[in-house]
């Protein structure tokens, strides 16, 4: 076993990172102040990994995983984590899989086994297949009646061409219907592999205890199978203005979505350099977009801008919630202030409030171990672990040239993608 | 089993300022930050007059916008600067302020809050603006039909109650909402003897009390009494309505008229909606979902009210699901009033909402959160230790007593493509 320093050496990184021999990262941190420990295992195998034909394979496998394995019955582990007081979910993401627990210290030896158990060694038998597709479908319709999703996975379609992230991570009912358990067991062990993992532990328990349970519980491994291939190819920047235009039923207020693409994860300065920009345009009370459009000119009901992070071409995102006329005004307004954003240098004074702002959010989502957890699995997933951590010194120390520099190379007024949703 | 955490194992201190405000202070230095929570007693949804619905949320978004000595873009400029975050809330029951702060900001953001809080100005032109974004909102809760069949299923429950109406008010009342409205509102409600504050972070029982007296010490009890109001009776008059909309699911939704905090039933209907609702091991996910696939989502829950609370449980299926789903979660719930649960069952159940509880007390803001709420209710900063003790103490004969009382006749909303 080996252990992994942090690249930097100026960071005091708070947890440790092994890797076993067979390729299984584990991180660790003990905070002695909670008896609380939890336990998220983070797999390399979000909806990118699927080859285009088993579009949503990866978010039905998640479902099937709480199925059990021969050594664990269904609900047996759901039982155990509850009646034990305490709390197991999974999330299925483009990028990732990531399957979580929150429990008591002295209930982990109790209830981590059944995770890595089911984790490992999924049965996806037939008949619960059939009956957990009919789960899925009915997750789909729901996300289906919400006009906010359907608008999202529109410009998702819009923006990616050739990435995956085009493709919703629900998938369609006619492909799934399509699947076959092979398919998933196929899918499964090919993915859920150790060099594809990480668990990471963080709370009231040592390192000894720790690292030793994740040894016993993730030691056998399914045989390896193969997929067919997926192949992901780098998405094209945008040379023009990618429009799409829907009319849904039900809904009072038009939306209008904006989208640029940018780096992946593996640049994570510009990356964070959009969040603060997101943040200057349209992250809070004071910012320019709010201020100007729901303050001032009261065109809009509300209007956000938000950066995700992701592997590959991240996405950095205005929304607006608005009538209908002022679509056109609006859309105007949003292009003026990202072109004053490459002319003009953004003030001291507002730079420094979007920096307070991010700086504190992140103590503030960093409180808990499952906040913790979530975010050391996450970059380790999609980036490396270390960067976690370097995120607020990069924060406080992007210029307002650099971030003059990046707007000019994201965020351009002429190139984008916007889906307006109209009401029928 | 036995999970401690948070609030249970610091020192809670609660003390009782001269001119009558209520402080309670966690000291936890786990992390550097400090959350406060102040909390507007009788205030609130539930002692709207009806014409005046959303009369609440309406102050509550006006309020950080102007004060004698501060313009709306001063406060959101000082709040913003400090990186702090600075908020007021309408909630059912009280009206809430909070503040989270790095532990060195906290004194900076407490005097601006109490400046929000003491000379608030309610500006016209922010009024106007609060109104039409309200009425927005409003139309905008149209677009999920889940909020359609629920405020369906509240005015249905509640006609001539304010739980019957929702937080943001109707188009109508809203509208018919003005600056003096939101001036009587602040005379009313907020002093010091209706105020709650419940601190937990960095700090020192010594720091916080010296704090809030500099920033609040000074604020006299006006001469005028509280005003004191009367709940209207509820009747159960059950009753079942649908709404045709195209939509990919039918969702349906069962409401009882359940009972209130005070309530010796209440510790009851708590464990039956964590034995029915909560988690992959409740009863309706494992039979509703997990055997037969009828939904994605399927619960229950039963809020902690100071009036007559709804328990609730739902289900969204496939339109030609409906009849089966419906039958399906009726048989489940009434099911309580017939067969006694198992000694496993309940004792699972009591497990999985104790130790929920436990871990729903991890961070500053959910200790601070919890504390103050119970103080303004009236049933002080010990519920905490006795509501898992009242859980402990349920039994299997109280379970099926409760539910044959309370869950036989439900209310019955629908929002779905096939119903005329």
């Amino acid at each position: 076993m080996q252990k992994l320093s942090p690249t930097l050496k100026q960071i005091e990184f708070p947890a440790n990172v092994f890797r076993l021999d067979n390729g299984l990262t584990i991180i660790h941190q003990h905070l002695c102040a909670t008896p609380v420990v939890v336990a998220d295992i983070w797999v390399k195998a979000g909806a990118s990994s699927e080859p285009e034909q088993w579009s949503g394979m990866a978010h039905f496998l998640e479902h099937m995983i709480f199925k059990g394995s021969p050594k664990v019955a269904i609900g047996e582990f759901d039982w155990a984590i509850e009646n034990s007081g305490g709390i197991a979910n999974a999330a299925t993401s483009h990028d990732y899989a990531h399957f979580f627990l929150t429990t008591a210290a002295a209930q982990l030896p109790n209830t981590l086994p059944y995770l890595a158990d089911i984790l490992l060694h999924a049965s996806i038998p037939e008949d619960e297949f059939i009956r957990e597709r009919s789960v899925v479908l009915e997750e789909i319709r729901s996300s289906c009646d919400d006009p906010d999703w359907v608008g999202f996975q529109a410009l998702c379609q819009n923006i990616y061409k050739t990435h995956p992230y085009k493709r919703s991570i629900l998938g369609e009912q006619e492909l799934l219907m399509k699947h076959s358990p092979n398919q998933m067991r196929c899918f499964h062990r090919t993915h859920y592999q150790p060099e594809n993992m990480t668990v990471v532990l963080v709370g009231g328990i040592e390192q000894e205890a720790a690292i030793s349970l994740v040894n016993e519980s993730f030691s056998e491994f399914s045989v390896r199978s193969e997929c067919p291939s997926h192949i992901i190819e780098a998405e094209p920047p945008l040379v023009e203005i990618a429009r799409q235009e829907l009319y849904l039923p039900r809904i009072e207020q038009a939306r209008l979505t904006m989208a640029w693409l940018s780096v992946g994860a593996e640049c994570l300065e510009d990356g964070i350099g959009l969040d603060l920009l997101s943040v200057i345009l349209a992250g809070s009370r004071c910012s320019r977009l709010v201020t100007e459009l729901r303050e001032e000119k009261q065109l809009v009901l509300d209007v956000c801008s938000d950066f995700s992070l992701q592997k590959d071409s991240s996405l950095f995102t205005i929304g607006a919630w608005l009538e209908p006329k002022d679509l056109d005004l609006v859309e105007k307004i949003i292009r003026d202030r990202l072109q004053e954003l490459r002319d003009r240098l953004i003030p001291e004074a507002e730079l420094n409030r979007a920096r307070s702002l991010l700086y504190n959010d992140y103590i503030f989502s960093t409180e808990t171990p499952g906040q913790l957890a979530g975010v050391y699995g996450y970059y380790n997933t999609i980036a490396t672990v270390e960067q976690s951590i370097m995120y607020p010194k990069i924060v406080n120390s992007l210029s307002a040239q650099q971030l003059q520099r990046i707007a000019n190379q994201y965020l351009s007024p002429e190139h984008y993608a916007i889906t307006i949703l109209k009401p029928m | 089993m036995s999970l401690n955490l948070g609030a249970s194992n610091q020192a809670i201190e609660r003390i009782v300022l001269p001119n009558g405000i209520t402080l309670i202070i966690v000291e936890n230095q786990a992390a550097n930050l400090i959350a406060g929570r102040f909390f507007l007693k009788n205030a609130g949804l539930i002692w709207e007059n009806l014409p005046q619905a959303g009369l609440s949320h309406l102050v509550a978004a006006v309020i950080t916008k102007g004060t004698e000595k501060l313009s709306a873009i001063d406060i959101a400029e000082k709040v913003e600067s400090t990186g702090a975050s600075l908020g007021a809330d309408a909630s059912t029951d009280y009206f809430l302020l909070s503040l989270k702060t790095v532990a060195h900001d906290f004194p900076s953001m407490l005097q601006l809050i109490g400046e929000i809080m003491r000379s608030p100005t309610f500006p016209a032109t922010e009024v106007e603006l609060e109104k039409r974004l309200t009425i927005q909102s409003i139309r905008s809760q149209q677009e999920q039909p889940f909020n359609v069949a629920f405020n369906q299923l509240r005015a249905m429950m509640y006609p001539e109650h304010p739980y019957g109406v929702s937080i943001l008010g109707t188009e109508k009342t809203v509208a018919g909402l003005s600056r003096a409205d939101l001036q009587q509102y602040h005379q009313t409600y907020f002093r010091p003897d209706n105020l709650a504050i419940s601190i937990s972070g960095r700090i020192t029982k010594t720091e916080a009390i010296s704090l809030i007296e500099k920033v609040f010490g000074d604020w006299q009890i006006p001469p005028h009494p509280l005003p004191t109001r009367k709940l209207s009776t509820l009747s159960i008059n059950p009753s079942q309505q649908s709404i045709a909309q195209e939509t990919q699911q039918s969702i349906i939704i069962f409401g009882y008229l359940a009972s209130s905090v005070y309530s010796e039933d209440y510790p009851v209907l708590k464990l039956i909606s964590t034995y029915l609702g909560n988690g992959l091991s409740s009863r309706l996910f494992v039979e509703l979902r997990e055997k037969q696939g009828l939904a994605y989502d399927v619960s229950a829950f039963y809020p902690t009210r100071l009036d007559v609370a709804p328990f609730v449980s739902y289900i969204g299926t496939a339109p030609e699901n409906t009849e089966i789903a419906m039958v399906g979660l009726r048989t489940e719930i009434e099911r309580l009033a017939n067969v006694r649960l198992t000694e496993t069952e309940l004792q699972g159940a009591k497990n999985k909402l104790l130790g929920q509880y436990a871990l729903g007390k991890q961070t500053n803001n959910e200790i601070a959160q919890i504390l103050g709420w119970y103080e303004s209710l009236g049933l002080g900063i010990e519920f905490d230790r006795l509501f898992p003790d009242n859980i402990a103490q349920v039994t299997s004969e109280q379970v099926q007593k409760v539910a044959n009382s309370y869950l036989t006749k439900p209310y019955i909303s629908m929002v779905g493509p096939n119903f005329f």
